[in-house]
């Protein structure tokens, strides 16, 4: 199963953390406007101001591990995002509603803008980039590609991710089923035809 | 000659797409970049009287709040920036939405968590935000852009009065929003007083131009990068505030901010298509010839801005009438600024096209014979004979491969279980753009051809359709070419909206590949260690990579060994001016409508485009079925719903604003194209297309939806209580 995640052999633990220091510089370029006095570091531990304290966490992603500092109100999507720099997944409308930043864990597809990256610890999980073997595609990019199946490439992560779970629950048995089943992701470019007769094509070379 | 242009070549941007490499303008990683997210006005009327920043300034991570006290003076710039007035320069506000306070921190969360602890004060008055709340009658407003707002050909009224038929019909629209899956995004970095902006915008050059005019800049002091977008449809063809607000802040802080509206602020901060009324009278003679158009509009318009972009274009350009008049008014109310909007005449072209179809059933006479007797090889406007239009060939293309001849004569006659089933069909019609542009082409010493040129790909396919046209010029194979675009470091082009980015750059590509070409041969044939040394430069042909005399296939070099040999790159440019003009096609849908739940779906759909040359027969279809799917969510879905006490949107979202998913796409399209090139074109045989196959769509639903039930519905979009 080429979508399965692979659980990681290497760890290359790196934390991935925005600068620390902005908010001093800014306090001192700034005279005029309203700055914020003190210097508070980007997720540095904090609880002021009912924010709860950041922590530092594994997440898994795409065979490997990466320990993160996150607040726990940091979805899954920006974690990948702003502190993984995988910007592959896209943030389309940040409440569930246009599956642009859908991802597998476990894989199952969920929207990652949905889920708080701490609650994905000890998960496995995998964005669009993870897809591909090397240089070899997996079948549901090959046959995006052989069918046309996007325009502008805004939804297309999230639709090629969650290809790969509708194809894999078994949700593709008939055009009409892969229509009922692709419809939490939207294409505003309106590529549904190709995105059908992709996620077809992609379902009889995966499931034989 | 590999003659790649025509064929259905795949994408050239696929793979970058499909892994996720491609990067958009949220993705670019600037180092040190702050976050910023804007406050935005609650109240639709009034002014700010007071901003307490105190509590969102304590909050961890924020390194400023700034409003309207903090903001430097800012110039108004002008086309394409439509809004009238820069927010946050003062307290008065004109809309929902308006930004009052920009929030910068160092992360996300902390920008829109303090953005909500920011507390403002208002002096609210009740507004005014749908048309039927206006305070006072439609007026006309000036030309916009040279263009006037009334227009009159012949007498119409005195040829209405005289018509042997009349048909009368009173059409509105709500309205819309573009919703791109990418919000709109802008990273703004200072370097003294040069600035780089990473920006969702279709057009690179245009954003450039308007951004330097409200900071006073020199035009050359401004960079715009937008390699990739994702989806523009009209929405990042304008300069927005909130990328002058974020720049604004920026600079104060001397730090690179990104900032990325939310969904929500989507619906009040970047555009939409108006509101609408249309009144269209139709005279004729009882053979069907149309002796007058009379459509009299009222759009939605802000107080800050008077533009009209509901535009009734078809009334006047597409059918031969000698007696045309068309009004194009509007009320001043108190929301957003409207915008173009992808095939901004669709909403007017929904009562001429339904108009018809009440003609055709008053003369008892197939809407397609109506159509054709009205058909014209005129411009209306100029009088010139157009130099190649196939409209007709459309008609006959189209309804064969629908089976129209099939239809029945009587609204009702068919049903399917518990469906209703009902054919209609629309012609349809745009006029699309062309802008001055340029571009050059490198041979590299390693054979590579480098493609640039500042024109964007907003998933039409330009990158892979200008690559085609440079595969062909050169005699290259398409993988030794790279095109760079989306930037203003590259040569200037025209922006990719009105359909123009083909009709723009074609011309210029082709230009500079052949400039680039026949630069090579002059090297080859002047170069004693080539084996084409000497031979006239008109007798060598280039296919393939390699330069080949067309007399003794024996005697051959390639480009790489050539430039390899020169010892350094050979660069060429091409330009030109572009000519805009109109596409025409066609469009046959079947619907099925439930007897009991009145619900719609659109189970089969044929149309026939005359575009000229096809470029590219995938990505051409690719326009057709996005346009024909965003035709059902103008016919059936879409609508912008404002509350009438607060101004506010009420459905700001994608759950409740519904577009088309997976499941309401026809199941059935099939896309034909007459494909004769175009003589007149300056884009290699072809015309601007993209936006032609949205625009007879909703009113060939509204026509199917009659035939099927008898019920003849005006007002869009046509939802389920409408037909219960």
């Amino acid at each position: 199963m080429p979508e399965s995640p692979h659980p990681a052999t290497t760890h290359t633990r790196r934390t991935v953390l925005k600068s620390t220091a902005v908010a001093a510089a800014g306090a001192t370029l700034v005279p005029a406007p309203a700055v914020a006095a003190s210097s508070v570091p980007a997720a540095a531990p904090t609880t002021a101001g009912g924010v709860a304290e950041a922590m530092e966490i594994t997440l898994s992603v795409n065979g490997r591990k990466h320990a993160v500092t996150v607040e726990p109100r940091v979805t899954l999507l920006d974690a990948l995002r702003e502190r993984l720099a995988l910007t592959g997944t896209k943030k389309g409308c940040d409440r569930g509603e246009c599956g642009a930043c859908t991802v597998l864990v476990d894989g199952e597809r969920i929207k990652s803008c949905l889920t708080l990256a701490v609650m994905r610890q000890g998960s496995a999980i995998t964005t669009v980039e993870g897809l591909a073997d090397g240089d070899r595609l997996h079948p549901v990019q090959e046959a995006f590609i052989r069918r046309d199946a996007f325009q502008c490439g805004g939804c297309t992560p999230g639709q090629i991710m969650s290809a790969v779970a509708c194809i894999r629950e078994g949700h593709t048995g008939s055009e009409e089923e892969i229509r009922q089943w692709m419809s939490g992701n939207i294409c505003r470019c309106a590529c549904y035809q190709n995105i059908v007769a992709a996620v077809a094509d992609a379902a009889r070379e995966v499931r034989g | 000659m590999t003659g790649l242009v025509g064929r259905p070549v795949a994408r050239v941007d696929g793979r970058v797409k499909v892994t996720g490499a491609a990067r958009y303008p949220a993705d670019d990683p600037v180092p040190g970049a702050l976050h910023g997210f804007l406050v935005t006005s609650e109240v639709a009327k009034g002014e700010v009287t007071d901003i307490d920043t105190s509590a969102a300034l304590a909050h961890p991570g924020v390194v400023a709040v700034l409003t309207h006290r903090d903001m430097p003076r800012l110039t108004v710039p002008p086309f394409p920036y439509l809004k009238g007035f820069i927010p946050m320069q003062d307290t008065a506000i004109h809309h929902v939405g308006q930004p009052v306070a920009i929030v910068v921190a160092n992360t996300v969360e902390q920008a829109h968590e303090a953005a909500a602890l920011v507390a403002v004060r208002y002096r609210a008055e009740r507004p005014r935000v749908v048309i039927d709340d206006a305070a006072g009658p439609p007026h006309l407003p000036p030309p916009f852009r040279n263009r006037p707002n009334e227009i009159k050909r012949g007498d119409a009224a005195a040829a209405l009065a005289r018509a042997e038929v009349r048909v009368e019909a009173r059409c509105s629209s709500a309205t819309r929003h573009h919703n791109p899956i990418e919000p709109h995004a802008t990273t703004a970095q200072w370097d003294g007083d040069r600035l780089t902006l990473h920006e969702t915008a279709q057009g690179v050059n245009l954003t450039k131009g308007t951004i330097a005019a409200v900071f006073a800049l020199p035009v050359e002091n401004v960079r715009v990068v937008a390699p990739y977008l994702g989806g523009g449809f009209g929405a990042k063809g304008p300069l927005w505030s909130h990328t002058i607000i974020n720049a604004a802040a920026a600079r104060v802080l001397r730090r690179p901010i990104r900032l990325v509206l939310s969904r929500a602020q989507m619906y009040t901060m970047a555009g939409h298509r108006s509101e609408f009324r249309q009144h269209i009278r139709l005279g004729a003679t009882r053979a069907g010839k149309l002796t007058a158009i009379l459509d009299t509009t009222t759009a939605q318009l802000s107080n800050t801005d008077e533009a009209i972009f509901n535009a009734s274009e078809s009334a006047r350009l597409l059918y031969d009438c000698p007696n045309v008049h068309v009004r194009q008014e509007g009320v001043r109310l108190d929301v957003a600024t409207s915008s173009y909007m992808r095939s901004p005449e669709t909403t007017a072209h929904f009562g001429l096209e339904t108009a018809l179809d009440e003609l055709s059933w008053a003369l008892d006479m197939d809407p397609v014979e109506l159509r054709r007797r009205n058909h014209t090889e005129f411009n209306q406007e100029t009088g010139q004979r157009f130099g190649s239009k196939h409209l007709l060939k459309c008609y006959d293309m189209a309804s064969q491969a629908f089976g129209w001849s099939q239809r029945k004569r009587k609204p009702g006659a068919t049903k399917d279980g518990d469906e209703y089933v009902g054919w209609g069909m629309a012609t349809e019609m745009h006029t699309f753009g062309a802008m001055p542009s340029n571009a050059s082409v490198t041979v590299g010493v390693d054979g590579k051809v480098v493609l640039r040129t500042a024109t964007q790909d907003i998933g039409t396919g330009t990158y892979t359709i200008i690559s085609q046209i440079v595969a062909d010029a050169m005699g290259v194979p398409l993988d030794v070419i790279q095109a760079h675009i989306g930037d203003t470091a590259l040569p200037v082009a025209g922006l990719s909206a009105a359909s123009a980015t083909i009709a723009s750059v074609s011309g210029p590509v082709d230009r500079a590949a052949r400039a680039a070409r026949d630069a090579v041969v002059g090297l080859a044939v002047a170069d004693e260690r080539s084996p084409l040394f000497g031979v006239p430069a008109d007798e060598v042909e280039t296919r393939h990579g390699h330069l080949i005399h067309s007399r003794n296939h024996q005697r051959r070099d390639s480009y790489r060994a050539v430039v390899s040999r020169a010892g350094e790159p050979v660069e060429a440019t091409g330009s030109g001016p572009n000519l805009p003009g109109l596409s025409y096609g066609v469009v046959f849908v079947e619907v099925r409508v439930h007897a009991r739940l009145g619900s719609v779906r659109v189970t089969r759909v044929v149309t026939a485009h005359d575009i000229g040359r096809v470029m590219n027969r995938r990505t051409a279809r690719g326009q057709v079925i996005g346009g024909v799917t965003w035709g059902i969510g103008h016919a059936l879905m879409e609508h912008t719903v404002y509350d009438r006490n607060s101004g506010r949107v009420v459905n700001p979202n994608l759950s409740t604003y519904l577009v088309p998913v997976c499941a309401d796409a026809p199941p059935a399209l099939e896309a034909l194209f007459v494909d004769e090139p175009d003589p007149g074109s300056t884009a290699l045989g072809a015309r601007g297309f993209g936006e032609t196959p949205i625009t007879g769509v909703p009113a060939a639903i509204g026509n199917a939806i009659y035939h099927a039930t008898g019920r003849r519905v005006r007002d869009l979009p046509i939802t389920q209580d409408k037909l219960l």
